[in-house]
């Protein structure tokens, strides 16, 4: 159970990992908006899961960016931020505390609390990417905007990611 | 004493967290520019060949255009060849002898950075050195800056770092053309001299002063002239003629600049 999991884990890091270096970096609308997907592996970690487990896992994640954007450390640094505070946030918009394991999504937690919490949790992700990328500091209103902006289309692409995947494990299940 | 290692096994994944935060943020700002652009042409292992493969995917996006472009240069350098066979043809000659073009594709490239850098997959083993210039049918695209022994960094017009000796086309005064950040289809064109005669919609060229790039290259055409207020020089927006987030194969100009120019510049110093 516990190498199935990992195998999946695995696979789910390289595959958004290529989709990042191969397709989405080069997606630079006005010259600065770039969606970040990746994050959505480390906002679907569920609550079964050791902090340890989720630290190494979103560093891993941010590093393997990295490794092909020729940006080091900046992808880690950030991803591990989220891995970090991530348990917490899922907290946060949870309502009704129940016992089981929670694995955030629309089913477990409602449209609106969901959306709220990939909204929050993208914009603290980005707002330390962007922050990290521009020192020194520039302008301050590129800065907001590139975060904004980068946050607005990096939500859009986890609705599409999210909605297919789900109707994926949908059509497994029946 | 019991109760202090039960928290620090408690919270171990804060010191976890520490560890890797400070891992990252030494890897982000512990490498100076220098190592950073060895990180980049490290590029003639892993990250070259990953860089390679995804060009090689995104290459089929861009095949029309491309396509497209070539024809037209083609039928450009035909009407050229025929002009040339009844006009100037010991001309031709001579400059075919003094420079040499090695054709190189793009790997990797970014336009949205401050500083902005572009991997071609020539190198050391086909003639290419620092210095060298490269451009494509639309015009100039940058510098080499380091040489691998198969794959080249090269510096792009889109760098602070990037300086080009340019002029108007038709006149003689040059200037340098640099880029400020910010939008990647403008250059700035500096310390072009206070007297001379700039409008919008000039074209700017290469001089050929250096041995960097043939002359009369194409850079891209002025869209704004402004008269600096304190200075004696001129303000002058180019907008480039090159569309840096979209190269495919470019060309690099490898002459060997000629010993004595080098020999008497030596002697100045």
């Amino acid at each position: 159970m516990e190498t199935v999991s990992f195998f999946r884990k695995l696979g789910l890091l390289l595959g958004l990992a290529a989709v990042q270096v191969l397709f989405l970096n080069r997606i630079s609308l006005f010259g600065y908006v770039t969606p970040l997907l990746y994050i959505w592996m480390i906002l679907r970690f569920d609550s079964s899961m050791s902090r340890t487990g989720i630290l190494l896992w979103s560093f891993f994640m941010g590093l393997a960016v990295d490794i092909f954007s020729a940006t080091p450390g900046l992808n880690a640094a950030s991803a591990t931020l989220l891995g970090m505070i991530q348990p917490g946030l899922v907290k946060l918009f949870v309502t009704h505390d129940r016992h089981d394991v929670l694995l955030p999504g629309v089913q477990s937690m409602g449209v609106r609390q969901f959306a709220g919490y990939l909204i929050l949790a993208t914009l603290i992700h980005h707002s330390v990417y962007f922050l990290l990328r521009s020192i020194p500091l520039g302008d301050w209103s590129v800065l907001v905007a590139k975060v904004v902006f980068s946050a607005l289309l990096t939500f859009v692409f986890m609705l599409v990611f999210g909605i297919s995947s789900s109707k994926n494990a949908a059509a497994r299940r029946s | 004493m019991r109760s202090l290692l039960d928290f620090i096994v408690k919270h171990s994944y804060v010191f976890l967290f520490i560890l890797l935060e400070t891992l990252s943020l030494v890897l982000l700002f512990g490498f100076n520019d220098r190592q950073k652009e060895a990180f980049l042409t490290s590029a003639g292992g892993l990250s070259g060949s990953i860089y390679e493969l995804r060009s090689e995917v995104g290459q089929y996006f861009g095949l029309k255009k491309e396509n497209e472009q070539l024809v037209e240069e083609n039928a450009i350098l035909r009407q050229r060849l025929f002009s040339l066979a009844d006009s100037a043809a010991i001309r031709f000659e001579d400059s075919l002898s003094t420079g040499q073009v090695v054709v190189a594709r793009v790997i990797d490239n970014s336009v949205r950075r401050d500083d902005n850098y572009i991997t071609i997959d020539k190198g050391q083993s086909d003639g290419l050195e620092k210095g060298m210039g490269v451009y494509n049918s639309s015009g100039v695209v940058g510098v080499v800056l380091l040489s691998g022994r198969h794959y080249s960094i090269v510096l792009p017009l889109l760098n602070a770092k990037t300086s080009v000796s340019c002029k108007v086309m038709g006149s003689d005064n040059f200037g340098f053309v640099e880029w400020n950040g910010g939008d990647p289809y403008k250059v700035q064109l500096n310390d072009m001299p206070y007297h001379s005669d700039v409008r919008v919609g000039d074209t700017i060229v290469t001089t050929g002063y250096s041995s960097v790039f043939p002359e009369g290259i194409m850079v891209g055409i002025v869209s704004d002239v402004e008269q600096m207020k304190s200075g004696y020089s001129l303000r002058i927006a180019v907008d480039l003629a090159v569309d840096m987030g979209n190269l495919g194969w470019v060309y690099v100009h490898s002459k060997t600049p000629d010993p004595e120019i080098g020999e008497l510049k030596s002697q100045i110093r």
